[in-house]
């Protein structure tokens, strides 16, 4: 016999009411809450318990917002005013953070627990009885989302940094392109120069005059051509941290006197004064000279060229504590201030206006500025602004930089001392050189020159020919190129160093080669030449380098 | 179905003191200034709801959805695409979140709709004078498609949707969004009548 139904329903019932107000007691994951209409608390579970520190027993009965009196500080008694009258309202941990102060049993970082609530009205007969809370700790779910948000902070920045980067690369990039541009014009410029004089005075056509001042303007574009190149070569060794200092004591104000001397007629043209200062009995620094002449060099032609017609350039040389101070002053175009912090930057010029008005490749003060820096001293710049004029200051040690382990020790440094001592029209009279290149013009050039000092040259166009020459003719010294087709220069005085004493081996060697760079130079000089002079060279500077080594005119 | 320009205006009416409930509890609950631009009123079958609404929600749809239920039953929904709800989370909580809508940014966004919709369902239980229950509110993303499906598979037949367009205003940015509340013929004759009545006891 089955039970009525009715009986089984309110069995059924009653099971589920148990069991649904034991799940809701003891096993909720949650905070559950309920009040009467009246906001007195009638239910609080075991989760409610364990994290509140309070006992159902302290607080059933009693009124929530006495118990919590914040609710009302908070304004959350409204969300309970809502429930009363039918309303579900949802809580968010965002706008609220927690419903109940309740300590936070993980991330104690927190004062509260942090909480997700919802406060719905209990209803009875359509009448509202009371409230019913659930209360869902998120202070894990909180902190990830602080933390996640914090990475996507850095990434966003590290995003914003990359972006940086890529401009200034483009940036640069475009600094380079320019330059390039820049690069192109002005080395054509002296070239249009050379070819179109060379050519006219190939013709036959000019008169003595005019083939004079074909030769003079031929010679002024070349000179600036390699200007040009070498201020090129300079960055590029910059670049690539070859550029290494040959340490001497240095009088500084005689090299100041030479580039001041240097640079007068250039100053003459265009009827600028250049007044010196210069302090008697000025202490002898330790420094490259042919550096320090190149860094005033850069200088004194920068302030003439920027410097218009009967201006005036002021230069200063005086001793600070334990520097000593180069100041350069113009009286020319200045310098605008945005353009100030750059003026020392490669490949920069304040801008393509200038450039066209001045030329040059704005490489000039970047090098002043490696050079002083490799002397580690110190560069700076002032200008009032545009038209102002501009002054430009060099601090260098005295003691000069601490060595670097490798210098530069070449003949060639010596050069120019010894260019005074020449005195003999004829220095190389009867001097047997063998000449070796393996360009035509190259070879006749370096015999005019030769000839003209009285000696007696023979040529070879490569390593092999001039070997056997070599055997065949004993000369007395080689002067030799060292890139050459087939058998180089390296090679070449491999073998000749390899012979015996009588056989010549002992012979003074130069090395006359386009390969400028100190590793070049270094590595010339190890394979067993004396002397390493780079292309182009000037004839006087051949003349001295041959005699020199030669023994002759000393 | 289309309202009558005296039903149009007394509902607008009605749902702007709604609205206006909600700027005030939106603005005291951020601390900052909330608007909801004046309501804009229409009435649509559900099934048109997508050709309706697919103009200003194109992907995702991100729907606060509280069922209510008594002698007038519906879904009331608030509905915003998933930028808007993105921009109205940045907007309200003041601070940077990620560029998706983590739980915190959910449970505002629910909470946000949660206002809303008892603003206006309470003041319709009001004038109607009927004890209506909510459900907690919860929020989906979806499909317009998807949303309204799951508006037709309720057991009754919630056949009509009233349509109310609004803006939420905060600082100096607007965030377009629809309040949606989909009911039974029976259910929108009554609260039309109801409204009809409330009007004609205004003048």
């Amino acid at each position: 016999m089955t039970e009525p139904k009715e009986e089984v329903d309110s069995d059924r019932d009653a099971l589920l009411n148990a069991a649904v107000l034991r799940w809701m007691q003891e096993l909720a994951p949650q905070g559950i809450l309920l009040t009467d209409s009246a906001l007195n608390v009638v239910g609080w579970n075991r989760w409610l318990e364990e994290r509140s520190g309070r006992r159902s027993k302290d607080v059933l009965g009693k009124n929530l917002l006495a118990l919590y009196p914040d609710l009302i500080e908070r304004g959350l008694d409204a969300s309970y005013k809502d429930a009363l009258n039918g309303q579900v309202r949802l809580l968010s941990q965002r706008f609220h953070g927690y419903l109940l102060p309740i300590a936070p049993t993980e991330f104690k970082g927190y004062a509260h627990m942090q909480q997700s609530v919802r406060i719905s009205p209990l209803s009875h007969d359509g009448k509202v009885v009371g409230t019913l809370t659930i209360i869902d700790d998120v202070t894990e779910r909180t902190a990830r989302e602080v933390e996640l948000q914090g990475q996507i902070e850095i990434r966003s920045k590290l995003l914003a940094s990359e972006k940086l980067a890529r401009k200034e690369s483009e940036e640069a990039n475009r600094l380079k392109d320019e330059f390039l541009a820049t690069i192109s014009h002005e080395l054509r410029t002296p070239l249009t120069a050379i070819v179109g004089w060379a050519t006219l005075l190939r013709s036959g056509d000019l008169d003595a005059n005019a083939s004079a001042r074909a030769a003079e303007i031929i010679c002024r574009n070349a000179h600036a051509q390699t200007q040009l190149i070498s201020d090129l070569l300079d960055v590029a060794r910059i670049v690539s941290n070859k550029l290494l200092l040959t340490l001497t004591s240095v009088d500084l104000p005689s090299v100041i006197q030479m580039t001041l001397d240097a640079v007068a007629p250039e100053a003459e043209s265009k009827k600028i004064h250049i007044h010196s200062t210069i302090e008697p009995e000025f202490p002898r620094i330790s420094g490259d000279a042919d550096r320090l002449q190149q860094i005033i060099w850069n200088l004194l032609s920068n302030a003439i060229k920027f410097t218009p017609i009967g201006g005036t350039v002021d230069v200063r040389l005086r001793r600070v504590d334990s520097e000593v101070e180069i100041s350069i002053t113009d009286s020319g175009i200045g310098i605008d201030p945005q353009f100030l912090p750059h003026a020392f930057d490669r490949f920069r010029q304040a801008n393509s206006a200038t450039t066209r008005a001045h030329g040059g490749l704005g490489l000039g003060l970047s090098i002043v500025r490696e050079l002083v820096e490799l002397h580690q001293g110190s560069a700076q710049v002032h200008s009032e602004g545009h038209g102002k004029g501009a002054t430009f200051i060099i601090r260098l040690p005295i003691a000069g930089p601490k060595s670097t382990g490798l210098s530069e020790k070449t003949q060639s440094a010596g050069i120019s001392d010894k260019l005074a001592g020449l005195g003999s029209q004829a220095p190389l009279d009867g001097l047997k050189i063998l000449v070796v290149d393996d360009e035509q013009d190259t070879r006749d050039f370096v015999r005019a020159v030769l000839e003209k000092c009285g000696s007696e040259v023979t040529t070879a166009s490569s390593a092999a020919e001039a070997l056997g020459a070599f055997e065949s003719q004993r000369p007395d010294f080689l002067i030799s190129d060292v890139g050459m087709p087939g058998e180089d220069g390296y090679w070449l005085i491999g073998r000749v160093r390899a012979l015996r004493a009588d056989q010549g081996g002992q012979i003074p060697a130069l090395a006359l080669t386009a390969y400028a760079r100190t590793a070049d130079r270094l590595r010339v000089l190890r394979s067993g030449f004396q002397i390493h002079l780079p292309k182009p060279v000037e004839p006087t500077e051949l003349i001295v380098a041959v005699a020199s080594l030669a023994g002759r005119g000393q | 179905m289309v309202l009558t320009d005296r039903q149009n205006d007394a509902l607008a009416e009605l749902i702007n003191i709604a609205f206006s409930r909600t700027g005030a509890a939106l603005s005291e609950l951020t601390g900052q200034r909330v608007l909801l631009s004046p309501p804009s009123v229409s009435v649509h079958r559900t099934t048109d709801l997508p050709i309706a609404l697919a103009r200003y929600i194109p992907g995702e749809v991100a729907s606060i959805h509280q069922v209510f239920a008594g002698p007038v039953a519906g879904d009331a929904l608030l509905l915003l695409n998933y930028e808007g709800a993105m921009e109205l989370t940045n907007l309200l909580i003041e601070e940077p979140i990620p560029d998706f809508l983590d739980e915190s940014a959910r449970e505002v966004l629910t909470e946000v709709g949660n206002i809303l919709l008892n603003a206006c369902l309470g003041m319709f239980g009001n004038l109607l004078q009927v004890h209506v229950s909510f459900s907690v509110p919860r929020l989906h993303l979806e499909s317009l498609d998807d949303l309204v499906a799951s508006l037709l598979t309720g057991e009754d037949d919630r056949r009509y949707a009233l349509v109310v367009s609004t803006a939420f205003q905060v600082r100096d940015s607007a965030v377009s969004g629809f309040l949606v509340m989909a009911l039974s013929v029976a259910s929108l004759d009554r609260l039309l009548h109801e409204i009809e009545e409330w009007e004609g006891r205004q003048h």
